[in-house]
């Protein structure tokens, strides 16, 4: 295994729901190394989604400690996190997130405004990203006028835009129809392989999940094995 | 794992960050068109109330001063009037002696005020006349447009100087009236030997200048029946009691038969303010509680935006906005959209202004600052009511707000 980019050590996640407390995931250990392309494959439910938010630093876990790029971002300030989010992390969604009023290079440029970066710097980047990734004549595009695949390349684009240390993807492909998701799953294939970009995806896909090197799969909240290939 | 913390990040400088909260802020309120529109009523009737208020007072004070320009504020003058047959008489003496036994006054000119129909070349003008001491010319400042004032040598003479309406109207087409010219006042031919430019009247003027002959006190009786006195202007001491002197010369003067009228520059000032500070408490109330629902107006879309846009909320959260970022972003759009109302409110407040000035026949003026007034003022509802949802924005958690739908 090379360098360690993300690192979980007895993380456990509770929610409280009206004086019952609901364990959704106990004593995840595991480490991500630099370039590595992992699949979080379970059941629904197994808490899939809770982790990737751990991860994302999006929520905070009840007991354990998470390290990424070997510092560890467990109990910082809620700013703080912001920034290490904007930092070290790209989020891809199952339903884009995509802000509907803005265009497709307003949207892929947003990270790099919450780093200061001036205006025009901003969308030369954003456009630079969506050339890359084939979508150099919808940089005007609201997402409204582009397809699902279009917007979830859009939504690939922000989540790369900032150079992050890890690329995090729940379900990307989950409203996609299967050719569509394909294709993104494809591109996604490839940005690993170009820029070795350390990717954690969730999915429910098996051919998607077949498709990575390594498998991280989950049951009712605990590590259920761990498959490198 | 007892691995550091992270170096913390500089954040970038806020100015930079401000410029496309600005920008994104804009973008986000016209997009909300209609609704933002109708929360900005309340703030667009209460600036305006406001300035309108404002400009309206600036222009009631201008317009009550310039009825005093003249004269000054230190002035009263009485007018007798007759409550039985025989003409309205003062005593020209005691009159004349005022200055020495009222220390408050400093002058007091004596005034005969009758009404005559004047004529010459073959026209007819119906006048004011008043037989003044020379004194009056300087008291009242009444310019000479031709020929001279009249002096007190011309004590007895039948000389009259015109008043400038008064003399156009007695003018032929042939030729104007002239001083060394004879018009005719009741039964006597007087010479003209002065005429007045025009002026502008105020409340104190006993007659209107610029429609009245002006005689010389001595046989006045020849046109003004009685021929003395039924009038006098006083020129008060700086700071004396105004109503409190004229109470005193009323009394001094009042004689069976006799009805005395004060009018007292400073007491008809105040009745004018205290009139107006009814008028501008009410705008000020209206106002304030206009720019309060306005508020509320604010906070309510503002409340509502928060709402609809929690996706977007915790977007922005995960890829990197704080929760000050985001409480910003929503507190520059509260102070935006009512920014916007008080500009819209400062225009129609300066048009309510015209409309009044151009009613109460004031000249129209607008003091700049209150036009910056209403966007400030606006402005900072905005913050104050834009607070509450900004806060509650940014107090949202990001993975709460992400599956929001
Ligand atoms: N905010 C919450 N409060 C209470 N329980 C929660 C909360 N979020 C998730 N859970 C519970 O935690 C468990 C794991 O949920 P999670 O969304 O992580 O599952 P998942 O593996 O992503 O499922 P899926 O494949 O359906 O997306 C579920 O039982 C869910 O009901
Ligand atoms: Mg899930």
């Amino acid at each position: 295994m090379g360098v360690v980019v993300l690192e979980l050590a007895d993380v456990s996640k509770v929610y409280r729901q009206a004086e019952r407390v609901v364990p959704v995931l106990q004593d995840i250990s595991f480490s991500v190394a630099r370039g590595e392309l992992c699949a979080l494959v379970g059941p629904s439910g197994s808490g899939k989604t809770s982790l990737l938010n751990l991860i994302g630093l999006l929520d905070r876990p009840s007991a354990g400690t998470l390290a990424i790029d070997g510092a560890r971002v467990t109990d910082c300030s809620a700013a703080a996190a912001a920034r290490l989010r904007n930092r070290l992390i790209g989020f891809v969604f199952q339903s884009f997130h995509l802000l509907p009023r803005l265009t497709a290079w307003q949207n892929v440029a947003l990270p790099l405004q919450y780093r200061g970066v001036p205006r025009a710097r901003q969308r030369a980047q954003a456009e630079a990203m969506l050339a890359r990734l084939g979508l150099a004549d919808r940089s005007t595009h609201l997402p409204g006028q582009l397809s699902g695949g279009q917007n979830q390349r859009v939504a690939i684009a922000r989540a790369l835009i900032g150079s992050p240390r890890l690329l995090l993807a729940d379900e990307p492909t989950g409203s996609l129809d299967s050719a569509t998701g394909r294709e993104v799953m494809a591109l996604l294939a490839a940005l690993h392989a170009e820029l070795g970009l350390t990717i954690v995806i969730v999915t429910h896909d098996q051919q998607v999940a077949a498709a990575c090197p390594r498998r991280i799969a989950l049951r009712d909240g605990r590590l259920a094995g761990s498959a490198d290939e | 794992m007892t691995a550091p913390r992270p170096a913390v990040w500089n954040p970038p400088p806020i100015a930079l960050r401000l410029g496309d909260t600005l920008a994104e802020g804009w973008r986000n309120l016209r997009a909300q068109g209609r609704r933002s529109a109708l929360a900005l009523l309340g703030i667009v009737i209460g600036t305006a109330a406001i300035i309108a208020m404002l400009n309206s007072g600036h222009m009631a004070q201008r317009a009550a001063l310039k009825l005093f320009a003249k004269l000054g504020v230190d002035m009263l003058q009485i007018q007798a009037a007759s409550t039985g047959a025989a003409p309205a008489q003062l005593s020209r003496a005691a009159i004349e002696a005022l200055p020495r036994h009222d220390r408050a006054v400093l002058q007091a000119v004596p005034l005969a005020i009758g009404r005559s129909a004047v004529r010459a070349h073959g026209l007819t003008a119906d006048l004011a006349t008043l037989a003044a001491p020379p004194a009056l010319g300087a008291l009242a400042r009444l310019p000479i447009a031709a020929g001279r004032a009249l002096r007190a040598i011309d004590d007895c003479t039948l000389a009259t100087v015109l008043g400038a309406g008064a003399a156009r109207a007695l003018s032929a087409p042939a030729g104007a009236i002239a001083p060394g010219d004879t018009v005719l006042i009741g039964q006597y031919g007087y010479t003209v030997i002065g005429v007045l430019a025009p002026v502008a009247i105020e409340t104190l003027d006993p007659v209107d200048y610029n429609l009245a002959a002006l005689l010389p006190p001595g046989c006045a009786a020849r046109v003004i029946p009685g021929g003395g006195p039924n009038a006098l202007l006083v020129r008060l001491r700086d700071g004396a009691q105004g109503d409190a002197v004229g109470q005193r010369l009323i009394a001094r003067f009042a004689a069976p038969g006799l009805s005395l009228t004060l009018l007292d520059a400073r007491t008809i000032l105040r009745t004018m303010q205290q009139q107006r500070a009814i008028q501008s408490r009410m705008l000020t109330a209206i106002g304030a509680v206009s720019l309060l629902v306005g508020g509320i107006g604010v906070m309510n879309v503002m409340l509502m935006s928060v709402m609809e846009r929690r996706r977007e909320i915790g977007l922005r959260a995960a890829i990197g906005a704080t929760p000050a970022d985001i409480g910003l972003l929503f507190l520059v759009e509260a102070m935006l959209l009512s920014a916007a109302g008080g500009v819209i409110g400062a225009a129609l407040g300066g048009g309510i202004a015209y409309a009044i000035a151009r009613g109460a026949g004031w000249t129209f003026a607008l003091a700049p600052w209150t036009l910056a007034l209403g966007p400030g003022a606006a402005g900072t509802i905005g913050l104050v009511f834009g607070l509450y949802p900004a806060i509650g924005a940014a107090g949202l958690a990001p993975i709460e707000a992400l599956r929001a739908d």
